[in-house]
């Protein structure tokens, strides 16, 4: 096993809202392996966005840290004081936004927002900023020429390889992806995930891929830890989760979506909505859509606990999985908990 | 080249709409009840007189007749002879025009680079209490009458504490060589310093209000919060992103600001005694001097309609999706 | 903008009272708004109840007891609440009356503009066409006439009266309202509850005025609470230029007679100041009631 490069143990990230406190990351813990992708999936809201907006430490206003560590390289970014923390961010923390095109300022030429970056935080001067702006642009396969162009002047694809130029052009240990692919059509997402596999294998980068899309988890991610209510409820190697998931929860998941091996499943959803994080339920938070949740479930919410090598999951049945997975792999199952949701 | 055709399109526009300022110009002053010709012609004077005079100014003649004349020599810059001064219209504006511009400018910038700064930098201290204190006061200043802000500024500074005086561009008997040499005296600064400040003072509430909306809404856009993830220089992210981009209909509100000052120059001029455009006109339509007010009229609404045009242009060459599409 | 938009479709029943009523939407929520409302109704009052609140006739000259002209009298002095002119009139009964034309010229402009703009932006914006293009070039054209010089102009041709300033406004300023509401129309009338109107055989008129105007009703209001000031601070610039009616009692008149009695260089500040400060007053309750509004129309404002 390789070094751990992020280590997230009990994080907990609060929004103050009209109506109280609303914790959108709450106990989540994931340990992110040096040079390795990993994913981070779950539905919209389940937090992963702003766990992965925690780690820059740039939050909105009314969010603030209500608990646990994120120790980067040994060093704990939460309480990092503010101008550490600033020098350790795009030097070694770099992050490729969802939608380039809102990301990039629409005045500058992206040439002039790479040189932003490689003389203003790399110290470059001018000269070796142009020559770095240019092997970059190469990097991801745009023409250097392009550095002259203002952001609108490229296709959705290109916004995005630009935005993982500029990721890079500090050479970064952790590059933090937040659903980089989601805005663009499924060939241009192929070639983006393809570049960025081959950046990361290139340059060695441990990569966090934030995704609502198992498919995309799928073919690009070394690892993988699925989100819900805001904690970390499965985690491992992708094969593994992928195909031996232990929590419902994945085995739900795994189900709304097509299969990457090209057999066709039927699509399932997972019936009912994730729980109002301002009132969350006592025990599981998946409890209330979960087709086999027991007393136990609603009381007591379960550990996490390991089941083999780095496959953690928290569930109180993990010791059933094998018989649950079965299960969970029947439209029935999911199809009877419409009426109890509803 | 469709920027060429879309600049082409609204140059026909502004003639359109010069011409048509024009047409109701003539038509309000030629149907005017009473001789247009009251104040110019002595009561002394024969009939004969009077129609001599009458064809000299080209009012015997058919009033279509007279249109056609009217816009032939607008067309060459010919605006006609102010009956008080006895000389060229056209030339009376253009011994007023600097005078007008100098005003208007200067105030403008001055009301401008306060409204910009303090604008953004309300945005940036938003919520507090410079908030709930500054923006009741501009939208007192917005609610002012120019003149009365005028009336009080002049009884304070100068009737009061003697530190300008009370009108015009000079002391009296004062000479300079040129223009320039005037503007570039001290007796013209100080001369310049109340009317500038009133029409300053009115006028940094558009920019302000302006450029603290726009840097709100630009401070959640999503490349001011990569800005900050890229750990650049707080004032960077401030300055350089978000107030760059809130800066672009601001700049554009300078160019309609120069056209909306010099209308209300009126009253300020007036106020001032400032030998100006806008007070021309008024003591041109006080003496029935029609080819004047006439003139001053047309200046003031070509001002207007150019700087229009210009603000539309401005857009597209500061804003890069516009001007690179 | 559309959620507060949608919420009337103007259906109901209730009778026209009680749809302009609704479509008023005074802005009560806003307290800034309310200030602003308390100012009218304070201005109201103080133009319904002038004879009352004045204690002179404010064109009167008064005298002293020993027939001596009761001039430039300071605030307080001899009972003259705000003091009197150089010429021996009451200022605060002046600034009383000058409520009266004050109320009469901004509601009479206010509604003129709100109205014409209404009228304009609802046909363009509705029709379409050539009806469109034809009221739109007329707009820039009104957008190219300098306001306060055409003010001056006409004023000089016409009898001197306040109403002057109102036709200047009612022929000039309809342009920003009817931009704004054409575009507004616009977008409204392709809305699925206008297209279902147009689809089950209504007419246009009935389309216009029950299904799109009571939804525009509230950015004619907020125009016409900006065009309260407006009016009122361009009657006050009128009047001041010398181009006002004489015979009529107005803010603008009064700093007029101060102005040109050299009430600057006596420092009387007693009789300049508080005509200005009404005028403030009143324009500001025009922001507050048009943010009040545009808070109404455009939530996503708030913050």
């Amino acid at each position: 096993m390789t070094e751990t490069i992020l280590d997230i143990r009990d994080l907990a990230i609060a929004y103050r809202v009209a109506q109280g406190e609303m914790r959108a990351v709450d106990g989540a813990s994931l340990a992110v392996p040096a040079g390795t992708i990993t994913g981070l999936v779950g539905e919209s809201g389940c937090g992963k966005t702003t766990l992965a907006r925690a780690l820059t430490r740039v939050m909105p206003g009314n969010a603030r840290l209500a608990g646990g560590q994120a120790l980067f390289a040994g060093r704990d970014l939460m309480t990092l004081p503010e101008a550490e923390m600033n020098r350790l961010r795009w030097r070694e923390i770099a992050f490729v936004p969802q939608s380039a095109m809102n990301s990039l300022d629409p005045v500058y030429r992206v040439g002039t927002q790479l040189r932003e970056v490689l003389v203003g935080r790399g110290g470059m001067d001018r000269r070796r900023a142009r020559a770095r702006a240019e092997e970059l642009f190469g990097m991801v396969g745009i023409e250097p020429r392009r550095l002259g162009d203002y952001p609108h002047q490229f296709s959705g694809g290109m916004r995005q390889r630009v935005a993982i130029a500029l990721a890079l052009a500090l050479g970064p240990r952790l590059v933090i992806a937040d659903e980089p692919v989601t805005a663009l059509d499924v060939i241009v997402q192929r070639q983006i995930l393809d570049q960025l596999l081959e950046l990361q294998k290139g340059l060695g980068l441990s990569v966090i891929l934030v995704t609502h899309d198992i498919s995309v988890v799928a073919y690009v991610c070394d690892r993988v830890a699925v989100m819900y209510a805001g904690q970390v409820v499965e985690a491992g190697d992708v094969r593994t989760v992928l195909t031996r998931p232990a929590h419902p929860y994945t085995m739900g998941l795994c189900n709304a979506f097509p299969h990457l091996d090209g057999a066709r499943g039927v699509l399932t959803p997972i019936e009912g909505a994730p729980p109002d994080l301002l009132a969350p339920p006592p025990g599981c938070r998946f409890a209330p859509r979960c087709p086999f949740a027991v007393d136990a479930c609603r009381r007591q919410a379960p550990p996490v606990q390991a089941i083999g090598g780095t496959h953690l999951a928290a569930c109180h049945r993990i010791a059933e999985a094998e018989a649950l997975r079965a299960r969970a792999a029947r439209v029935e199952t999911w199809a009877a908990m419409a009426e109890t949701v509803a | 080249m469709s920027g060429m055709r879309q600049i082409a399109g609204r140059l026909a526009q502004l003639v359109f709409v010069l011409w048509a300022v024009a047409t109701i110009l003539f038509l309000m002053f030629r149907l005017m009840p009473g001789n247009p010709l009251a104040a110019y012609i002595d009561p002394t004077f024969t009939e004969e007189q009077q129609r001599i005079l009458m064809a000299r100014f080209g009012l015997d003649r058919p009033l279509w007749e007279q249109y056609l004349i009217y816009l032939a020599n607008l067309l060459r810059g010919d605006l006609g002879d102010s009956f008080f001064y006895r000389q060229p219209v056209f030339d009376r504006i253009m011994e007023l025009l600097p005078n007008t511009l100098v005003l208007t400018f200067s105030s403008l910038i001055i009301a401008y680079g306060f409204g910009i700064v303090v604008g953004a930098w309300l945005a940036w201290a938003r919520g507090g209490l410079a908030e709930r204190i500054v923006i009741p006061v501009v939208l007192t200043t917005r609610a002012m009458p120019e003149f009365w802000l005028g009336m009080v500024l002049l009884a304070i500074f100068s009737f009061w504490l003697g530190w300008f005086p009370a009108g015009g561009t000079r002391p009296p008997g004062a000479e300079y060589d040129s223009l320039l040499a005037l503007y570039a005296s001290r007796d013209f600064l100080s001369h310049l310093a109340l009317p500038v400040l009133t029409l300053a003072i009115y006028s940094q509430g558009l920019p302000l209000l302006l450029m603290r909306s726009n840097m709100l809404e630009v401070m959640r856009e999503d490349f001011v919060t990569m800005a900050r993830i890229k750990g650049l220089p707080r004032w960077r992210v401030v300055v350089l992103h978000a107030a760059r981009n809130a800066l672009l209909p601001v700049a554009t509100s300078f160019a309609i600001a120069v056209g909306y000052q010099i209308q209300g120059n009126v009253v300020v001029e007036t106020v001032f005694s400032w030998p100006g455009l806008g007070r021309e006109l008024v003591n041109a339509v006080s003496a029935s001097d029609y080819p004047l007010a006439q003139g001053a009229f047309l200046m003031i609404a070509a001002v207007v309609v150019v700087m229009n045009l210009i603000a539309d242009l401005l857009y597209g060459i500061l804003d890069p999706r516009v001007s690179h599409a | 903008m559309p959620e507060a938009m949608d919420a009337s479709p103007g259906a109901a029943a209730g009778g026209l009272a009680g749809r302009l009523w609704r479509g008023l939407r005074l802005p009560l929520g806003d307290p800034l708004a309310v200030f602003g409302l308390m100012i009218y109704v304070l201005f109201i009052l103080t133009a319904v109840f002038a004879d009352q609140l004045a204690t002179h006739d404010p064109t009167e000259i008064l005298y002293t007891p020993d027939y001596d002209l009761a001039a430039d009298r300071r605030p307080g002095e001899d009972g003259y609440i705000l003091g009197t002119t150089s010429l021996g009139r009451d200022i605060w009964s002046q600034l009383v009356y000058g409520s009266r034309s004050a109320l009469l010229i901004g509601l009479t402009a206010a509604v003129m503009v709100a109205l014409i703009g209404t009228l304009v932006g609802l046909v363009a914006g509705y029709f379409g066409g050539w009806v469109d293009a034809v009221l739109m070039r007329l707009a820039d054209i009104a957008f190219g006439i300098p306001f306060l010089p055409f003010v001056i102009v006409l004023s000089a041709f016409l009898e001197p009266s306040i109403w002057n300033v109102v036709l200047a406004m009612a022929l000039v300023l309809w342009r920003d309202t009817g931009r704004v509401i054409r575009s507004q129309v616009l977008s409204l009338r392709t809305r699925a509850y206008v297209e279902a109107a147009r689809v089950c055989g209504s007419s246009d008129l009935k389309i216009v005025f029950r299904h799109i105007a009571p939804n525009i009703l509230p950015l004619s209001f907020l125009y016409g609470s900006i065009a309260i000031g407006w009016a009122i601070l361009t009657e006050a610039s009128i009047s001041f230029l010398g181009f006002g009616d004489p015979d009529t009692i107005s803010w603008g008149t009064m700093l007029q007679d101060a102005y040109a009695s050299q009430a600057l260089s006596t420092r009387a500040f007693h009789w300049f100041v508080p005509p200005g400060l009404c005028i403030i007053l009143v324009v500001v309750a025009g922001f507050l009631v048009s943010r009040g509004y545009e808070e109404i129309l455009f939530p996503k404002l708030k913050e």
